[in-house]
């Protein structure tokens, strides 16, 4: 447990150290910010007859929410596939502590500077835009987005997993990615699917809970939904661990037994 | 013989921000940067004949590859005159670039995952070559080159030294009258480099072509060029003939023992012991009075030798003996 | 300028020859970036499903719009695929080596590489354009026009970002990701822009030259539309020409602050 916290301390520091690339990183969530909320601020405006109706106030602030979560998760698998192919892992493997929880804590201090840092960023942008959003459900949206990272992070750790068997995750990770946009509601949320059960899916998805959960809050605050939104968070990190965890011991009996 | 490159006082300065630590150092650097200027070459003057060899030698960042650069028309100096077959190379870069061939030993002008095949034929189009002079030329190259084989391999895959081979062949490709060779032997083995100076030595001598060569090597000299201009610190130190330097300067060796005993006395000439840890002896041998293997014959029959080097002193050395020499100091 | 035009295809061609030399990583990226772009290409249907317009813009214009700067990125990458990390190759100092070459250097740095991603691009932008839309095949010399001056105005800006290394060390990922911006900006209904933002897609940021302009040529022809096109064409090269050769100027002064 130490030996994380040291990890996660690790984590955190490192992004500081590269404050540079923070900063670009805030840049870069600000701009698309501000392209999507031009984006949603046109079609809340028009209001056209057989249009889904949108939520009042429009989807300027949930966007804002997904893409901060989207932003603040560390590329985790690239420093799996690097270790996995590199070899680097087997000095690890000699080591006491687990390897792979010591690398996620590491990518979770990562994390939480990067939360941090875009927050703040997104905090002075609401001001600076004159908009408001509700105090309580930002309160909940700061709690379940740490949680919703989390299961980024975990979605992550698969993919780079992965690479025990294939020459490269990219692939993997390309289609994970665009699972987030399509079904975890980065544009836009889920319930605006037309389509009953492909919103009944995406929903209960690891995605939505990963993005579309944490950010409705800001649009539609309320305990009910802060608490399915717990709940649906906290069985998607325990199946999800388990599934990291499963798949981590059959990669390293791979690796023993077969070599990379 | 007519000059192909008269140099007058030529100097280049550089200016460059010294940069500040820290978050708060980048920021204030960027609106008041401190700005520090450096002489890179600070004023030199030669001419270099027709048909000769001529290395320019110094240590780093003593100005050679400036010289070479201003001399191939890349870098502008800040002042002073050059032309080379009559054209102000900065001025008329790419008339220049026709008669001139560059390699750059630490650049690549080959694709890399291509055979170099490929990238002659490209460099055929970008020099406007007709095909069957160009052929014929390759083939020529080819064959003292030894390159046969390596033709339709990709770059990425051939040792430095064959890469460096076809480097030297590219810039050879479409028949320039002078060479330019920015440190055509960095970072290569020993079989390689000989093969390099060999190849230089044959082919320029047969063109009747000019090469005007950088290096910190100091045998590269020795085996390609008829004259040595030494620069330090953007001056010219020394400028003669081969053979004179030589006598003077390059007929060092350095010898190193390690023996079981802490020291090693050789009653020789032309030996200065150098100060260093026990059971380790410096030799420095001046070859003009004794030769290296007189100096090992003597070495073994005293007994108790565990291992030998026989190096060049530094580059460094060198400039600096001849810089005392020169100076008078 | 005869010059250019006779080498510059043998250039591209032998980039893209080295392009395909590691078939599994080329067909890899290209079929990535295909994956991508169709995801993207299905959240537009999904927003159009659900919002029918923005500001006047329909599905098929969005298709246009997306077909248009796929290709154009596409073929930016396969024949002038250097540009995406010119400034990285002017830091190193590779340019020295051209320079001692008769040949101008620009054309020779467009052409030192061809990216496989880009080939994913350039198909399902021709795809989109042929399929969704919604061109005639009389329009087709048209939309070659407005495509080709697209193109010049994209690479013109890109090479221009791209200048910055002459004068400054950091330029290298700065120039990349205004590019992307670039494409960002390019990959949204032109409705959505106003004000400010709208003063920037039409300056800095070009995305009103690179694709809504040429738009608004293939809707609604006209002189007035194709005169714009066309003149902002001749204006970026223009500028970035000028640009360019005022930072090779300072390069060859040994002003630009390279790593060689």
């Amino acid at each position: 447990m130490a030996s994380a916290l040291q990890a996660l301390r690790m984590g955190a520091l490192g992004a500081l150290a590269g404050w540079p690339v923070l900063v670009g990183r805030a840049i870069f969530y600000l701009v698309a910010l501000a392209v999507l909320s031009a984006l949603w601020g046109k079609v809340a405006s028009e209001r056209l007859a057989g249009a889904l109706p949108l939520p009042a106030g429009g989807l300027a602030l949930y966007v804002g929410a997904t893409e901060w979560i989207m932003l603040s998760i560390p590329s985790i698998h690239l420093r799996l596939e690097d270790d996995i192919r590199s070899g680097a892992l087997e000095t690890h493997l000699l080591r006491p502590k687990l390897y792979l929880v010591l690398r996620i804590a590491e990518s979770l201090g990562d994390m939480l500077v990067r939360l941090a840092t875009l927050g703040l960023a997104a905090l002075g942008l609401l001001a600076l835009s004159g908009r408001s959003a509700p105090a309580e459900g930002l309160a909940c949206l700061a709690a379940s987005a740490i949680l919703g990272g989390v299961i980024g992070l975990l979605l992550y750790t698969l993919v780079g997993l992965s690479g025990f068997w294939v020459r490269r995750t990219l692939p993997a990770y390309l289609v994970i990615q665009k699972l987030m946009f399509l079904l975890g509601g980065l544009f836009a949320p889920v319930s605006l699917y037309t389509s009953a059960a492909f919103r009944r899916l995406s929903e209960a998805s690891p995605f939505a809970a990963q993005l579309y959960w944490p950010s409705v809050q800001l649009i539609a605050p309320s305990a009910a939904v802060f608490a399915r939104a717990l709940a649906l968070q906290a069985a998607w990190i325990a199946v999800l661990s388990l599934a990291a965890a499963a798949i981590w011991r059959a990669g390293v009996r791979k690796l023993l037994r077969q070599g990379i | 013989m007519s000059a192909v490159i008269t140099v007058q006082t030529l100097t280049k300065q550089y200016r460059y921000a010294r940069r500040r630590t820290g978050a708060l150092g980048a920021i204030t650097g960027a609106f008041a940067p401190d700005f520090q200027t450096i002489e890179a070459v600070a004023g030199v003057s030669f001419e270099i004949a027709a048909g000769e060899r001529v290395a320019i030698i110094g240590p780093n960042g003593a100005g050679k590859s400036t010289t070479l650069k201003m001399l191939s028309g890349v870098l502008e100096p800040s002042s002073g005159q050059a032309r080379v077959f009559g054209l102000v190379p900065w001025r008329e870069r790419r008339a220049l670039a026709y008669r001139i061939g560059v390699v750059f030993g630490q650049r690549s002008q080959l694709w890399g995952e291509l055979p170099a095949r490929d990238s002659f034929a490209l460099l055929r189009r970008i020099y406007d070559q007709d095909e069957t002079a160009f052929a014929a030329r390759l083939g020529r190259l080819v064959e003292q080159f030894g390159l046969g084989e390596l033709l339709d391999q990709p770059v990425s895959r051939m040792s430095l030294g064959q890469r460096m081979r076809c480097e030297i062949t590219a810039s050879l490709l479409h028949g320039p009258d002078l060479l330019f060779l920015d440190e055509p032997t960095i970072g290569l083995d020993i079989t390689a480099k000989a093969a390099i100076r060999d190849f230089i030595t044959e082919h320029a001598r047969g063109q009747g072509q000019t090469v005007v060569l950088t290096s910190h090597d100091t045998r590269d000299i020795e085996l390609v060029c008829d004259r040595v201009i030494v620069i330090n610190q953007g001056r010219i130190v020394v400028d003669q003939p081969t053979d004179q330097l030589r006598r003077q300067f390059l007929a060092r060796k350095r010898v190193t023992l390690q023996s079981a005993a802490p020291r090693i006395t050789l009653d020789l000439p032309g030996l200065t012991v150098l100060p260093s840890q026990p059971h380790t002896s410096v030799l420095d041998v001046d070859t003009r009075l004794v030769r290296v293997e007189q100096v090992i014959a003597a070495a073994l029959a005293g007994g108790g030798i565990e291992d030998i080097t026989i190096e060049d002193p530094p580059m460094e050395e060198v400039v600096r003996e001849i810089y005392l020499a020169t100076t008078g100091a | 300028m005869g010059g250019v035009l006779s080498t510059y295809p043998l250039q591209a061609a032998a980039a893209i020859r080295a392009s395909l030399a590691d078939r599994t990583n080329f067909l890899l990226q290209m079929g990535g970036m295909a994956v991508n772009n169709g995801f993207f290409l299905a959240l537009w249907v999904l927003f159009f499903a659900g919002f029918r317009s923005v500001g006047g813009w329909g599905a098929a214009d969005m298709a246009l719009l997306l077909g248009l700067i796929m290709t154009i990125v596409g073929i930016s990458g396969v024949a002038f695929g250097g540009y995406r990390d010119m400034a990285g190759t002017i830091l190193s100092g590779e340019i020295d080596a051209l320079l001692t070459q008769p040949k101008p250097v620009l054309g020779r740095l467009l052409s030192r590489d061809s990216l496989p991603s880009a080939w994913g691009d350039l198909v399902v932008g021709l795809v989109i354009l042929v399929g969704f839309g919604r061109l005639s095949w009389v329009q087709a010399p048209l939309a070659l026009g407005a495509l080709a001056c697209g193109l010049v105005v994209y690479l013109s800006a890109a090479t221009a970002f791209a200048s910055l290394a002459f004068w400054a060390r950091g330029a290298r990922s700065f120039a990349r990701d205004l590019t992307d911006f670039l494409i960002l900006f390019s990959s949204y209904p032109g409705s959505i822009f106003s004000g400010a933002s709208k003063l920037v897609v039409y300056t800095l940021m070009p995305a009103g030259f690179i694709v809504l302009a040429p738009v608004r040529l293939l809707r609604a022809p006209g002189l007035g539309a194709a005169g714009v096109v066309v003149g902002a064409a001749v204006v970026y090269a223009l500028i970035t020409l000028a640009v360019f050769q005022l930072g090779l100027a300072r390069y060859r002064r040994g002003l630009t602050p390279t790593s060689g």
